[in-house]
């Protein structure tokens, strides 16, 4: 190649200018990587109607996505998501079952309450535990309206077709819903909702409310929905359509 | 004479890190009886030995609280490669004498 004084100068500027970048920025692509976003504002829509009371899709899905085991003794049974029934005191309405989970609030109690920082909201709205700062205190569990969360008190070994991808649990560890962060976080949908819209009645739905094209914005906006005790102005990610 | 104990505690460290390192080297060699597959690890093999440690711990910071996930580099990757955790993580471990409590929950077949 022939190049003049000019073009080889300017070259040498080139080479000057990407090695002045600031370190960490790439010029070429760095490896896959993905990161939570302030942008988003995850949320779930449960239609109360189309949940049936002897179906537990949501509960199954959640205990083998996430390993989490059954005990004999209930006080000391793991939930991140129960079915619920809701009877009318005076007896005028049917009652109606629903599933119940943490309502990933946007003004969570459980963090205002954790000396460790363990309990925290990411940018994209999703409360979560980070199980390696938790002491086992259990504040977070008194403060919990929803009763979402549970203390490990057994130690847990993997079962045989347990899912591997997801850690299991260590004694003394608070834990509770991740909405499936695991799998937030590759694009896909928590297990529950996967599997009510598979093998259940599809009450539930899952999606970004900050989104003004995804069904879950849309719905949330066009139809009556509620969430859990608003009276605390906790403003929960979780909406519950015909309670 | 601040250098001096300087230069005496540059000495010391130098001395306890050193016969580790080489003897980790010399283990470098048996590859195989640890277990371990493919070319190269996700980083240079020395840095590795020195900073896996930081390397996770920072980690689950930034993927648990920030939900930056690198696929390639998760701790879920290791034994892709590293495949027995008793000859290669383990045994170095027991070695140096640290008992990280990471397998309680995280699956790592022995
Ligand atoms: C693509 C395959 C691969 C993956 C994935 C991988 N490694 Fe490695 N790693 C290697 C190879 C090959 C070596 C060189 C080992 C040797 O010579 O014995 C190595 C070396 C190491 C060493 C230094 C060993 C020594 O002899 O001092 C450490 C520590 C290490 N890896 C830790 C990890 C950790 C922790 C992970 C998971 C985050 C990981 N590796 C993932 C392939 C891999
Ligand atoms: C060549 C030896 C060697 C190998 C192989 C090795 N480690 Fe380590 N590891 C160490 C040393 C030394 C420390 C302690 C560092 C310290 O305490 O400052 C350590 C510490 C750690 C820690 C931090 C523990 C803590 O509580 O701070 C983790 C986590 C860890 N190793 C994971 C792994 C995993 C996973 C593997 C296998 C894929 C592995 N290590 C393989 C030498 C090794
Ligand atoms: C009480 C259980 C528990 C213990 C003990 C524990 N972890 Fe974790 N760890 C988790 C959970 C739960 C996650 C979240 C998994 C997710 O979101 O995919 C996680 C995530 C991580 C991640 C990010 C996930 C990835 O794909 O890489 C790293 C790295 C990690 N832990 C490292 C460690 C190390 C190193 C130790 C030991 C010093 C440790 N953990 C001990 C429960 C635990």
């Amino acid at each position: 190649m022939n190049m003049d004084r000019r073009s080889v100068l300017g070259l040498g500027g080139v080479v000057a200018a990407s090695a002045m970048i600031a370190p960490g920025i790439h010029l070429i692509a760095a490896p896959e990587r993905t990161e939570a976003s302030g942008q988003s504002r995850w949320a779930m829509l449960v239609d109360v109607n189309k949940c049936d009371s002897d179906c537990t899709a949501c509960t199954t899905a959640c205990r083998q996505e996430n390993n989490v085991p059954t005990f004999d003794d209930p006080q000391r049974d793991i939930h991140w998501i129960r079915k619920v029934e809701l009877k009318d005191k005076k007896g005028k309405r049917p009652s109606v079952s629903l599933p119940v989970l943490c309502n990933h609030c946007e003004h969570p109690p459980c963090v205002d309450v954790c000396p460790t920082e363990a309990s925290f909201i990411r940018k994209d709205g999703i409360v979560l535990v980070d199980k390696h700062r938790c002491i086992g205190c259990r504040y977070c569990m008194i403060a919990c309206p929803y009763k979402a969360r549970s203390l490990v008190y057994h130690a847990t070994e993997l079962s045989e077709n347990g899912n591997a991808d997801v850690p299991i649990r260590g004694k003394g560890v608070v834990e509770k819903c991740t909405f499936c962060v695991h799998l937030v976080d590759q694009g896909k949908k928590p297990a529950c909702v996967d599997a009510c819209q598979k093998d259940g009645n599809g009450a539930m739905i899952f999606g970004d409310l900050n989104d003004g094209q995804s069904e879950i914005s849309k719905r949330v906006h066009e139809i009556r929905t509620q969430t859990m005790r608003a009276d605390l102005g906790l403003n929960p990610a979780v909406h519950y359509q015909g309670l | 004479m601040a250098w001096i104990r300087f230069l005496g505690a540059l000495l010391a460290v130098f001395m306890t890190i050193a016969p580790l390192v080489s003897n980790a080297d010399a283990h470098g060699d048996a590859k195989h009886d640890r277990g371990t597959i493919g070319e190269k690890c996700i980083k240079d093999t020395d840095w590795m030995r020195r900073n896996h440690m930081n390397m996770l711990m920072e980690k689950r910071h930034v993927t648990v609280r920030e939900g930056v996930r690198v696929p390639a580099e998760s701790l879920l990757n290791c034994k892709t490669c590293h495949t027995s955790r008793e000859k290669f993580c383990d045994k170095c471990h027991s070695y140096v004498g640290v008992q990280p409590d990471c397998f309680e929950c995280h699956n790592y077949p022995k």
